[in-house]
């Protein structure tokens, strides 16, 4: 019977075209997708290249005149070329600093308060956690004129902490990181059998030693995720830094590359990017370092089975 | 080396009471084992002891000492949790060797204790892995091996070989008992399967519902059971029970079931007559109810007739599943008997074995 073998031939190629078809789509929207994200970072690393400091005259993504001109004027090392005070290096050494210590302080407090919010039972335990959850839904630039007062006051008293210094800022950055990872952390936490804490007991542990020597390291992968997500969110943040600090040698990166783009008409497009571009090696170079860790972090829980 | 007692102990959870007036003696070296269905708070009276809950009343002691207020670590004692609970970034070496660091057990110290133990248990070669790269029975040797290297006073033992195949079971079994008779330390072994609490303890707890019903060997759980409970939780297959009447009858007492009636034997008469018109429970165990063509020899048997309902070969005996009126029930009878599904036969009840409880409060008469 003829007729049945080709309707079921037409019908094995069709679906094998189908097949193809949907393979094609996908690869179609794929490249989109990598167009549409890579390309701003291309016009970046172009115009970081053209000396020309202008958006207008840049109509290529390879420069014409392509130089290192710019690289050189961030670093002041062009003798034709003065802008303010400019110290880009102190700025990144500002960011990394200010990242990396409230980083590290927002671990360590994190997970000591997700450790105790997981593994202890007290009095207000599961209102405070809801609170903690509460308070991140207002966003952060709402408390915007609260925080510049609080820190206004604060160094009224404490001088180191107040307005203009890095320990203010990190204070700041403290509050506003911690609700949402000790949550994250917590949960990491509940997936840890409370059989080890109290096998650890039995055998005679404390609970800091349980907490140091046993859960510790088996939250490796978590802290990994939220130290590098802090660690972003504090690099890349430009709203708070700019309203608490003001003098150029305080800045961050983000607040002190925002100078080459305000002046009204003597804006340094190329200056900028050039910066930029430095500004994100710091974090691409952790990312790559810990990218394994990241995707392990992100995918599996604490213990193997 | 210690004893441990349990004094009036209670446990509750919110309205539930997990362990209700727990009292139990156990000796130094005793293999006691705490056996009960599921949830009936075996792991609870286990985990008061280790100090991992606070009792709500009572008093438990280690020795002579009143632990209650004694933190975990403070107790002396060891536990191989269900779960294992094995530190999962830590090698097998580390493992075992964890306590003994905390309590800054020299190094030499703690080298001879862990290869020692890792002999016994046959785990020298996995000392370096990490617990993932283990199988489930290596991981509960390398608990097992945890617990000895702090040589403890009492070891505790939650359901650990439940997480095992059948045949390591057995084998796990017969290396824990023999554990047991090499270190001589009281060990209290938690379990729900009561083949593994017959043939490893020297003496059982059975416990229901937080309450302890008989605490004996296993020998006496098995002859003399106290109430219905422990009758049909010790044993397999279960004791068979039949509702019924104690009714004289000439000058004899006679179990009536309704469905068949057998006499009493003069002989263990006596401390049934005062039940004599009551509702009672008779409960006979498979083995002996026998095929009535191969009774054994000085029993004192009583033929009932029943038509067999299924039958199960094991190989060395058969288990016949019987129907009597409204009542089934198994027996385990000689391999060569002949009865088949379906058939119209005689079986004989052994009367020198019976139990006979009364049923309102489901105690065994004697
Ligand atoms: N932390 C707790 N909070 C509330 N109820 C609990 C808690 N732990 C145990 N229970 C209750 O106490 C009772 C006894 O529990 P337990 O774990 O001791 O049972 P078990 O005999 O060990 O059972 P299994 O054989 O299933 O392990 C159960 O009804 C259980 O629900
Ligand atoms: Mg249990």
């Amino acid at each position: 019977m003829p007729s049945i073998s080709q309707t079921f031939d037409s019908l094995r190629s069709s679906q094998k075209f189908q097949k193809r078809f949907s393979i094609a789509i996908r690869l179609v929207i794929a490249v989109i997708l990598i167009v549409f994200s890579i390309f701003p970072v291309l016009w970046i690393v172009s115009a970081s290249f053209d000396p020309s400091q202008s958006l207008a005259t840049q109509t290529s993504l390879i420069p014409s005149n392509a130089s290192l001109q710019n690289y050189q004027r961030l670093f002041s090392k062009d003798p034709n070329y003065k802008f303010g005070d400019l110290v880009f290096e102190k700025w990144i050494w500002n960011s990394v600093k200010i990242s990396g210590i409230s980083t590290i302080l927002s671990l360590m407090i994190t997970t000591m308060a997700a450790y105790a919010f997981s593994r202890m039972r007290f009095k207000g335990r599961v209102t405070m956690l809801k609170g903690i959850l509460l308070i991140q839904v207002f966003p952060n630039l709402l408390a915007l004129v609260a925080i510049y007062v609080l820190i206004f006051q604060t160094g009224e008293i404490i001088p180191r902490l107040g307005l203009n210094t890095h320990a203010g800022l990190i204070m700041v950055y403290l509050g506003g990181s911690m609700g949402m990872n000790i949550w994250l952390m917590k949960g990491f936490l509940d997936t840890i059998p409370r059989d080890i804490d109290e096998s650890g007991m039995v055998d005679g542990a404390s609970h800091w030693q349980i907490f140091w020597n046993l859960i510790l390291p088996l939250l490796r992968p978590i802290l990994v995720v939220i130290g590098i997500l802090s660690f972003i969110g504090t690099y890349g943040d430009f709203i708070l830094a700019r309203i608490l600090l003001n003098d150029v040698n305080q800045y961050t990166l983000m607040v002190g590359l925002q100078i080459f783009t305000s002046g009204q008409f003597d804006q340094k497009w190329g200056v900028f990017a050039a910066g930029a571009l430095i500004g994100a090696l710091p974090i691409m170079i952790i990312y790559l370092a810990l990218q394994d860790q990241i995707v392990g972090g992100l995918t599996q829980g604490a213990v193997k089975g | 080396m210690a004893s441990v007692t349990f004094r009036n102990v209670y446990k509750r959870f919110g309205d539930v009471t997990a362990v209700n007036n727990l009292n139990i003696d156990v000796a130094d070296k005793e293999f006691l084992v705490l056996v009960g269905p599921s949830g009936c708070g075996k792991t609870t009276a286990l985990r008061c002891l280790a100090g991992l809950e606070e009792i709500s009343d009572g008093e438990i002691l280690i020795g002579d000492r009143v632990v209650n207020d004694v933190a975990p670590k403070d107790r002396d004692i060891a536990m191989v949790f269900q779960s294992y609970a094995l530190y999962p970034h830590l090698s097998v070496y580390d493992n075992m060797a964890f306590g003994l660091k905390l309590r800054k057990v020299p190094k030499e110290e703690i080298k001879r204790r862990v290869n020692e133990a890792a002999d016994i248990l046959g785990i020298r070669d996995l000392l370096d892995r990490k617990p993932r790269q283990l199988s489930g029975g290596q991981r509960q040797r390398v608990a097992v091996g945890r617990a000895i290297v702090r040589e403890p006073k009492v070891f505790l033992f939650d359901e650990p070989l439940s997480n095992l195949d059948a045949k390591l079971r057995v084998a796990m079994r017969a290396e824990i008992s023999k554990l047991h008779q090499r270190l001589q330390t009281t060990f209290i072994y938690v379990t729900h399967d009561q083949i593994e609490a017959m043939t490893m303890a020297t003496r059982i707890a059975v416990i229901n519902k937080g309450v302890l019903q008989q605490l004996d060997t296993p020998q006496n759980l098995y002859d003399k059971p106290n109430n219905l409970f422990v009758a049909g939780f010790i044993g397999s297959p279960a004791m068979n029970f039949f509702a019924g009447k104690l009714r004289k009858d000439g000058g004899k007492l006679l179990v009536d079931t309704g469905d068949f009636v057998v006499p009493i034997p003069a002989s263990r008469a006596k401390p049934y007559e005062s039940h004599a018109g009551k509702d009672i429970i008779f409960g006979i165990r498979p083995e002996n109810i026998h095929d009535a063509d191969f009774i054994p020899p000085n029993i004192d048997a009583e033929k009932v007739s029943v038509k067999v309902d299924v039958t199960e070969l094991m190989g060395n005996e058969i288990f016949l599943y019987l129907v009597s009126g409204k009542n089934t029930f198994v027996s385990r009878v000689d391999p060569r008997s002949k009865l088949r599904v379906g058939q119209q036969a005689q079986v004989a009840f052994d009367m020198d074995s019976f139990h006979i409880f009364d049923a309102a409060t489901e105690e065994a008469i004697r």
